[in-house]
């Protein structure tokens, strides 16, 4: 009797099983269905469902389902239970390592030569960053330069002519922008260097300090490269100047970093490192607000202009069924001059390919205008590509959170092992050792 | 029995093998298994920073969390008790909390206790006291976590409360013509008669203890919102803040399915079974009545 | 217990008015504690409740009374978010979880309490071990086996079958629970269905159902208390698609996901708690009595 309860559960789990894979199969004469995994959300995610519909329209043999909202963490879950969408993009290349590495990303080489693409379409920081161990698994869609954002009003108020431009001056100037409360708590910010808060990541702020991560051997070296050593003991001396939990407690009163109540947008800190999109949230948000745009300041003279690139990746994964579709909207979305200036007019990230840098179609804006100057300055990079992926970063951001934190008591020893632990990290991840 | 002994066999005993299996591989869901004996162990005892500080936390919250629990619960249990009117609106009140969601009461916390906006500090400044940072401070968002664990404690506490009201009468009034005050009665005659159903609830929190994630997972990812978010936040988030609520389940959560490195995150789960194991053995030995009273 | 109370004759003295004022301050002070504790134990509801109902400027001050009352909040946040398509999911795990764990663990823990078979001890040791182990251990390679599991093409992962179909093949908390209630149910009410000429099955349906009906409903409870609130399996089997979340997911990416401020994140936070709270002083009894089985037979 049990039996037959369990037979009979069994048999109507797989008749609705099967139910619902042939309505599948029988949606396959209709167009081809891809769906594509986006990162954005909201106002970016519609200009992103805008270019697709306009891709649809010039080929009414696909149909594209774009989602969004779609971070690493989910798109390497994906790929781990053989769950991923024909198409995928991220963010940020951090986890390119792991996509080229383990084929998770399929490696587009023979793709683009068959339809003609060359890397040389693309600017040489993108080309590092969507590549790893030979493999080309990933195409730059748009790319992310960071600079400084300042609140002209709050400069006028402090008597302060023009953005930063050297180390001393930043210092001084995020002193005279800071407002205090009656009991000491932060009212207003100068700028806020709290790893962690915002888009604060040490690998956007060492660029212009020029830090780089390794020796000419591959070996970690951020111990004996003295950016580094420089970098943290200013960040530092600088949250000690604000009080560590005076400025906790200030971030703990902000609004959402990509909602209207943003800390830059309106007015709590009055210089932030920001990507250049936050242009086009400014616009959105608080069209009046009276701000300017300029370079991070540099730490050497030589440095200024540069910063931080990174930029949305769009790569297929492996598995997927309709590999050629998935590459013609892929091709078409990373190398074609008007999706990529009308995307980018939509978002206000910078264009990837050298030929829509210069497009006619761009909408002049004066805001805008310094990113693209930081994306073509040849001091500007990236962070490394390692196959540990964003470990690699994470590690590093993780000793900066407790160094500001004051729980790391010798700054040289403790980047001296954090060198040990980024090549064990990397070692690992190549497959020499465990886990 | 037979469909219980497929489901049990496909969803607990199949399992439990398995993981001892891939404890002892290099597996990642992509490539087949790759055999590396007890190397995953190895890093998991002697090199991994991140396990012994797990571990301590986990055995903090145990440490701190259950006695108070049992604590306020068997408090709240004998106010209750001795109340002579309004008992059940006092009990609905003292359960409400137990029912809460636990994302939906993380959440609520650490509103509460956000040390810019949040209600206690602006209360606590009126008062001319400067809070605490709670769920920001690596010192505070343990305690943080007891806070909300203790609001939760409904269930135990009616529990306790059955046990009180069922002790009879007559013992309290012997006691009582023998000369014990209230707290000797309390000492000799409470206790005793309910210290099955205390040391029952301080197990049933061992065990939820040893297993404890969401709280500490929602919590630190909440508290870290102000965190970079085009960036992975997983490096803020995880244990936010400093590894302070970094729980060996959310430890082993990480690596398992974020990192993907399922034969190191097996290890992990044969070490907390090889714990769960000793502490239910200790268990079950120890009261032999739950196996054996239903035997006759 | 109330039936104690009224077979104790009364017939004790009428203590004198000492006596009578100290138990009066005991009284009072007893009633003080339980006052500020429910204070106490209330101040979250209310905090949360007040903070739904601010602005979104409001919410980022450390203001404590809304104003003015931004009742739209509670229609916002359902265009904020999916929160229907989670409320659906959430109920469809809870129901489906909860109907598999009472027709699946009742006929294991009746014939753990009352069918004599080899092995019988041995089955409820390992009910035990199941009961105390964390999910946790055994989780990665059920993980594993739903990734590989790809029945005409269906991806298990990403669903949340993965999380309700377990619970189809018992329960070990019901299954120990309802074999300590049906231990309590007089042999001779089966004995003399037996003699009726009916099956262990009819028995099962007919009278042990029955009479256990307390404990039933106490399963059933809390087998749908424990699927509605849970979170760490459904994060892991559904955490990568957004439309197949439960609440308890939504929730806990609510604010990060959807850019919003503490208001709406404190009205979907009471939107959440809701249902079960209603569903308690809907069966309030049956709750309290539940409650009281886990720990008076554990």
């Amino acid at each position: 009797m049990k039996r037959v309860a369990t037979v009979a559960a069994l048999l109507a789990l797989t008749l609705t099983l099967a139910g619902s894979a042939s309505g599948a199969a029988r949606h396959r004469s209709a167009p081809t269905k891809l769906t594509v995994w986006v990162g954005w959300s909201a106002r970016e995610l519609g200009a992103f469902k805008k270019l697709a519909a306009e891709y649809q329209k010039a080929n009414p043999g696909v149909s594209l389902n774009v989602v969004g909202s779609i971070n690493d963490d989910k798109i390497v879950a994906a790929i781990r239970a053989g769950t991923a969408p024909d198409v995928v993009s991220s963010f940020n290349s951090y986890d390119v390592g792991i996509y080229c590495g383990t084929g998770g990303w399929i490696d587009l080489t023979s793709l683009m030569k068959q339809s003609g693409i060359s890397t040389s379409m693309f600017p040489a920081t993108t080309n590092y960053y969507t590549q790893y161990g030979g493999k080309k698994c990933a195409l730059p869609l748009l790319a992310d330069t960071y600079g400084l954002y300042y609140n002209k009003a709050l400069f006028k108020k402090a008597g302060i002519s023009g953005p930063p431009k050297t180390i001393a001056e930043l210092t001084a100037d995020a002193k005279k922008l800071t407002i205090r409360n009656p009991d000491g708590s932060l009212k207003q910010v100068g700028i806020d260097p709290f790893i962690g808060f915002y888009e604060n990541v040490p690998e956007r702020w060492i660029l212009p300090w020029g830090g780089t991560y390794t020796d000419s051997s591959g070996k970690a070296h951020l111990a004996t490269d003295s950016a580094w050593t420089k970098w943290l003991t200013w960040q530092k001396k600088l949250i000690d100047w604000y009080g560590y939990k005076n400025l906790v407690k200030f971030q703990a009163g902000l609004g959402d970093e990509f909602s209207a109540s943003n800390a830059f947008e309106v007015g709590k800190v009055a210089m932030n490192l920001d990507g250049e999109w936050r242009v086009a949230f400014i616009q959105a948000e608080h069209p009046t607000l009276d701000y300017g745009t300029a370079p991070m300041p540099a730490a050497a003279p030589g440095l200024y202009g540069s910063g931080y690139i990174n930029g949305t990746i769009i790569g297929i994964p492996k598995n997927g069924k309709n590999t050629a579709q998935a590459w013609k909207f892929v091709k078409w979305v990373t190398t074609n001059t008007h999706a990529l200036a009308e995307f980018s007019n939509a978002i206000k990230n910078v264009p990837s390919t050298t030929a829509s840098t210069h497009s006619k179609e761009l909408v002049p804006d004066a805001h805008f205008a310094t990113f693209l100057k930081i994306f073509a300055n040849p001091k500007s990079g990236t962070s490394p590509i390692e196959a540990s992926g964003a470990s690699y970063t994470n590690a590093v951001q993780n000793f900066a959170t407790k160094w500001q934190a004051g729980t790391v008591k010798n700054l040289a020893s403790g980047l001296a092992s954090l060198d040990k632990q980024l090549d064990a990290q990397v070692k690992q991840a190549k497959g020499g050792g465990v886990p | 029995m037979s469909p219980w002994l497929v489901g049990f066999s496909v969803f607990f005993g199949y399992p439990l093998v398995m993981s001892a299996y891939l404890s002892l591989n290099h597996y990642d869901l992509l490539s087949a298994p790759r055999w590396v004996g007890l190397a995953n162990y190895r890093y998991l005892f002697t090199i991994d920073p991140q396990t012994w500080t797990a571990v301590k936390n986990t055995l903090w919250m145990i440490g701190v969390l259950v006695p108070l629990q049992v604590l306020g619960a068997f408090g709240l249990a004998l106010m209750l008790a001795r109340a002579r009117t309004g008992v059940g609106i006092f009990r609905t009140i003292f359960y409400l909390p137990a029912l809460a969601p636990p994302v939906a009461a993380t959440l609520g916390f650490v509103f509460i206790l956000n040390p810019a906006t949040g209600p206690v500090n602006t209360i606590l400044s009126h008062l001319g006291i400067s809070g605490p940072l709670w769920f920001q401070d690596p010192g505070w968002a343990k305690p943080s976590l007891v806070m909300l664990g203790v609001w939760g404690v409904g269930n135990t506490m009616i529990i306790f409360l059955a046990a009180v009201l069922d002790v009879p009468r007559t013992l309290y009034e012997s006691a009582q013509l023998d000369g014990a005050g209230p707290l000797q009665r309390l000492r000799y005659v409470t206790l005793p008669s309910i210290s099955p159903v205390l040391l029952f609830a301080a197990v049933l929190g061992v065990i939820q203890g040893l297993q404890y994630f969401t709280q500490a997972y929602v919590a630190a990812g909440v508290a870290s919102g102000q965190a970079s978010q085009a960036a992975d936040v997983t490096a803020v988030s995880l244990g936010y803040p400093l590894d302070s609520t970094l729980m060996y389940p959310v430890l082993l959560y990480q690596h398992g399915f974020t990192d993907f490195q399922m034969g190191y995150a097996s290890a992990m789960a044969m070490f907390l079974f090889a714990v769960s194991f000793v502490v239910t053995l200790a268990i079950v030995l120890n009261s032999r009545r739950w196996v054996h009273s239903g035997a006759r | 217990m109330s039936a104690v109370g009224v077979a104790v004759p009364f017939v004790r003295r009428r203590p004198p008015a000492r006596v009578r004022r100290k138990r009066m301050l005991v009284a009072i002070a007893n009633h003080s504690l339980l006052i500020a504790a429910s204070i106490a134990f209330l101040a979250p509801f209310v905090f949360i409740a007040l903070t739904a109902l601010m602005t979104n400027d409001q919410a980022l001050s450390p203001n404590l009374w809304p104003h003015p009352f931004a009742w739209h909040n509670f229609i916002d946040v359902f265009t904020k978010a999916p929160l229907w398509r989670w409320t659906f999911n959430t109920f469809e795990y809870a129901v489906l979880a909860t109907l598999g764990v009472v027709l699946s663990s009742v006929p294991v823990a009746y014939a753990l309490a009352r069918l004599r078979w080899r092995g019988r001890n041995l089955a409820f040791i390992v009910v035990l071990i199941a009961l105390m182990l964390p999910p946790q251990v055994t989780v990665v390679p059920l993980y594993v086996m739903w990734a590989k599991f790809h029945p005409f093409g269906f991806n298990f992962i990403g669903t949340l079958w993965p999380v309700i179909i377990p619970n189809w093949f018992g329960d070990a908390f019901s299954i120990f629970l309802l074999r300590q209630f049906f231990l309590t149910i007089p042999e001779e009410y089966m004995d003399a269905a037996r003699v009726d000429g009916c099956g262990e099955v009819r028995i099962l349906v007919t009278v042990v159902s029955r009479l256990a009906k307390p404990a039933i409903a106490a399963v059933a409870l809390f087998s749908f208390l424990y699927t509605f609130n849970d979170f760490f399996l459904p994060l892991l089997y559904s955490g990568e698609q957004p439309h197949n979340w439960v609440l308890s997911i939504g929730l806990s990416e609510f604010r990060s996901l959807h850019q919003v401020q503490w208001n709406l994140t404190m009205a979907a936070t009471l939107l959440v708690m809701a249902p079960v709270i209603v569903l308690f002083f809907l069966a309030q009894r049956a709750f309290v009595e539940g409650v009281t089985l886990t720990g008076v037979k554990g």
